[in-house]
């Protein structure tokens, strides 16, 4: 299981630092090597344009990474946020958890169109619907931990010292929520990338110019009914590539974060 | 007759008939939003199938006579006198005539529509078969609206009229399924040839849907998107038609400044060396191969082929040419290939509609194109309310193309800059003013040709290079083996609905 989640950590730096390697490969068109079949000299193909489709996937997938990180770490910040009011107790927690069942009872795809539609679209449209509608679950977890923790001796040590709630939430709680905050980010991740992917693939989502893999596919879609197969098929692999390993890298490290947990 | 249906994504398409000598099963788009009346656009495009018109185009786009016998145009140019033929009848038997005529046209002027009748002041009815129409001023390009303005019945005209149109055109309406299907039937008391077929549906679907319906059998022609004009469905045949559907690049033409609040012009695009370099520079072939996989021709001007396009409007691919001009206009490259004047950076984006691919191709290959040449444009996609607020001061991939040579007045006319999408570069040249207001004061149509052709001349590719034209469109059909669609037009914007215009010379060649 460390070998599969290191190959997937490489994977992940593999694709996040490829995008500065291979510069305007992939960018910047060649229309003397336009729908090329996968060769040798570009192993994926080529596009309507003559870019190459595995240095264009790369760069799909290194934008895929960024919209992922942002729009995971501010689902998480949310989720941290509704669990820190969570934390105050009474009408406090009643208010948190309304509004968090309030989210879940929402379909979140429609919510996901909803907000980018809403929002006109673009890259911070698509991070802020994955963000908005993917925190309540996390949440949960959170507020599930928050209310072991709180009952725990050395938090009623710490208040019978006369530290303020402030004080004890930052200094005692908010350690002990971080480690399943990390989990939830990662795991979160692939879901908000495979969303971006979608959202992009069914015109809410990036800007049709960007090489996002979810443009990639759209394009794809004018193309396979001529028999041009590659361009649908290598960047959604990698997509899929991409995906796994964060699923790998997540379930890997909530075992290290919680073992007796991720057993049952 | 077959009883296929058709389900997908929810969507059920049992078409009653297809493939049969007397029925047709059509999926070609162009489903009116506001119904079937001429008043609220309608037929513009294509055939009103359900209304007749004063005249019409044949396949050679030659004028012929429709509702009207005799049409004649004051020697001052303000008074057109039109005679019409006696043995017309609506659809419901009542008879159709001057006073139908003059309500129509008066009606039109009061709507909202898409007609030229800004010019109209009066029409009135002299008697049973006798119009007479006055204009504020001489206005030639209003006799388009003898070509597309579908003639409604007074004494029948309402609110509803849309939904339950009444004319005296060579089919009535059967029934209408918003969002699904039209079907229409032969009218009996139609007053010429309606054609070869009783009964037309058409099918409102998506084009994918509609690829599927052909691949199923269960249409006889579908319009199809230039990038899957190659797989030809088996008992189908690719007819290919040309078009004046165009697509250009404004290129905002003043200096930038601010005209109530509105921001107009452009650094770059302003400069006449620029204008004409990107010109020279694009290599029309190649855009055309690119993005529409070779389903279109090179565009130079907004009328390519049309009898009042200059036909000397056309521009040389000759890329030594636009380097060494903008050279000489001190437009000099800088470390990083843009090339720069005065502090001002050759830069600029190219605005498209993010839901039309067609576009998105064009504002890509564009912006790659002139890449190399030192200018470095992006392709920036966005709703049209986006669009809206920059098209005066930035680059847009517009779309146009129409039978009237009104189209040429509405791109380059001073009055018309920032009306709607007319004029939305701002171009101003008292020269082409002074053609225009020529050509409006024509005898006729075809003697003012001459005008709109030497204002070409001006504000084309020989001249200020107002527009950057790039393709015009191909309309790909899928055709059932065994029909015939016979000669047919150059078609204007929007594909689908125009190749409706020749319905009536279709036939169905097998038994």
């Amino acid at each position: 299981m460390a070998s599969a989640a290191l190959l997937s950590a490489i994977l992940i730096a593999t694709v996040a630092l490829s995008s500065w390697g291979l510069g305007e490969a992939g960018i910047r068109a060649d229309f003397a090597a336009r729908l090329l079949q996968p060769s040798a000299a570009h192993l994926f193909g080529t596009d309507q344009m003559g870019r190459d489709l595995l240095a264009r996937s790369m760069h799909g997938l290194a934008l895929s990474l960024q919209v992922g990180a942002l729009a995971a770490g501010l689902s998480v910040v949310i989720a941290l946020g509704v669990t820190f009011v969570s934390g105050f107790g009474g009408i406090a927690d009643s208010l948190a958890r309304f509004v968090t069942d309030l989210m879940l009872a929402m379909p979140h795809l429609m919510l996901l169109l909803l907000l980018s539609f809403m929002l006109g679209g673009g890259t911070a449209a698509v991070i802020f619907a994955v963000a908005v509608s993917h925190w309540p679950r996390l949440a949960r977890v959170l507020r599930g931990e928050l209310l072991q923790v709180q009952s725990a001796s050395f938090i009623e040590t710490s208040r019978a010292l006369g530290r303020s709630r402030w004080f004890t939430i930052r200094h005692h709680i908010l350690p002990h929520l971080l480690p399943q905050a990390m989990v939830g980010f990662l795991l979160m991740f692939p879901h908000a990338i495979l969303h971006e992917a979608a959202l992009t693939f069914l015109g809410f989502g990036l800007e049709p110019s960007r090489p996002a893999i979810g443009v990639m596919l759209s394009d794809a879609m004018r193309h396979i009914g001529a028999g041009r197969w590659w361009l649908a098929v290598f960047p959604g692999a990698m997509l899929l590539v991409l995906v796994l390993s964060f699923e790998v890298l997540g379930s890997s490290l909530r075992r290290l974060a919680s073992p007796t947990e991720a057993r049952t | 007759m077959k009883s296929l249906c058709l389900a997908i994504a929810g969507v059920v398409f049992c078409p009653a008939v297809a493939h049969t000598a007397t029925d047709l099963v059509l999926a070609i788009g162009g489903e009116p939003e506001t119904g079937f009346d001429p008043m609220l656009g309608w037929g513009s495009y294509g055939n009103p199938l359900f209304q007749s018109t004063l005249l019409k185009r044949d396949a050679a786009l030659e004028t012929q006579p429709d509702l009207a016998t005799k049409w004649v145009l004051s020697d001052d140019r303000l008074t057109w006198t039109i005679t019409l033929r006696d043995d017309v009848t609506f659809s419901d038997g009542t008879p159709l005539t001057a006073r139908d005529v003059a309500f129509t046209f008066e009606r039109a002027k009061a709507s909202p529509g898409t007609h030229d009748l800004t010019m109209m002041d009066t029409a009135h009815a002299l008697d049973a078969t006798t119009v007479q129409i006055t204009l504020a001023r001489p206005w030639i390009t209003f006799v388009e609206t003898f070509y597309s303005l579908g003639i409604v019945p007074a004494a029948n005209y309402g609110p509803d009229y849309g939904r339950n149109p009444l004319g005296s055109g060579p089919f009535r309406l059967v029934s209408w399924s918003e969002g699904e299907q039209l079907i229409v039937e032969k009218n009996p008391r139609y007053y010429g040839d309606a054609g070869a077929f009783e009964r037309i549906t058409f099918l409102f679907t998506g084009s994918d849907v509609r690829l599927l319906a052909a691949q199923a059998g269960i249409v006889d022609m579908v319009a199809v998107p230039a990038q899957a004009a190659d797989a030809v469905p088996e008992g189908f045949y690719a007819r290919a038609v040309q078009s004046v559907d165009n697509r250009g690049l404004s290129l905002p033409f003043p200096p930038p400044r601010e005209v109530d609040g509105r921001k107009i012009g452009n650094a770059v695009t302003s400069d006449p060396a620029i204008r004409r370099a990107i010109n020279l520079w694009l290599d029309r072939d190649l855009i055309t191969e690119v993005a529409l996989n070779g389903h279109g021709t090179p565009a130079f001007s907004p009328a390519d082929g049309l009898p009042w396009a200059g036909a000397t409007d056309t521009i040389i691919h000759d890329p030594k040419a636009a380097e060494a001009l903008l050279d000489q206009a001190g437009w000099i490259k800088g470390p990083d290939g843009t090339r720069q004047k005065d502090g001002v950076r050759a830069a600029f984006p190219i605005n498209y509609p993010s839901a039309d691919p067609t576009r998105q191709a064009l504002a890509e290959i564009v912006a790659e194109l002139l890449r190399p040449l030192g200018i470095a444009a992006t392709a920036t996609g966005g709703s049209w309310d986006s669009i809206n607020r920059v098209m005066h001061s930035e680059p847009v991939l517009f779309g146009f193309g129409s039978h009237s040579p009104f189209e040429l007045y509405s791109l380059h006319a001073a009055k018309l800059g920032g009306v709607g999408y007319m004029n939305p570069s701002y171009y101003e040249n008292q020269k082409v003013e002074a053609l225009f207001t020529q050509a409006q004061s024509a005898p006729s149509l075809e003697a003012s040709f001459p005008f709109w052709a030497e204002a070409a001349q001006t504000y084309g590719g020989q001249g200020d290079n107002a527009w950057a034209w790039l393709v015009n469109l191909d309309h790909v059909y899928f055709v059932d083996t065994c029909l015939d669609l016979g000669a047919m037009q150059i078609e204007p914007h929007g594909h689908g609905w125009p190749i409706t215009a020749t319905l009536t010379d279709w036939r169905w060649t097998c038994d």
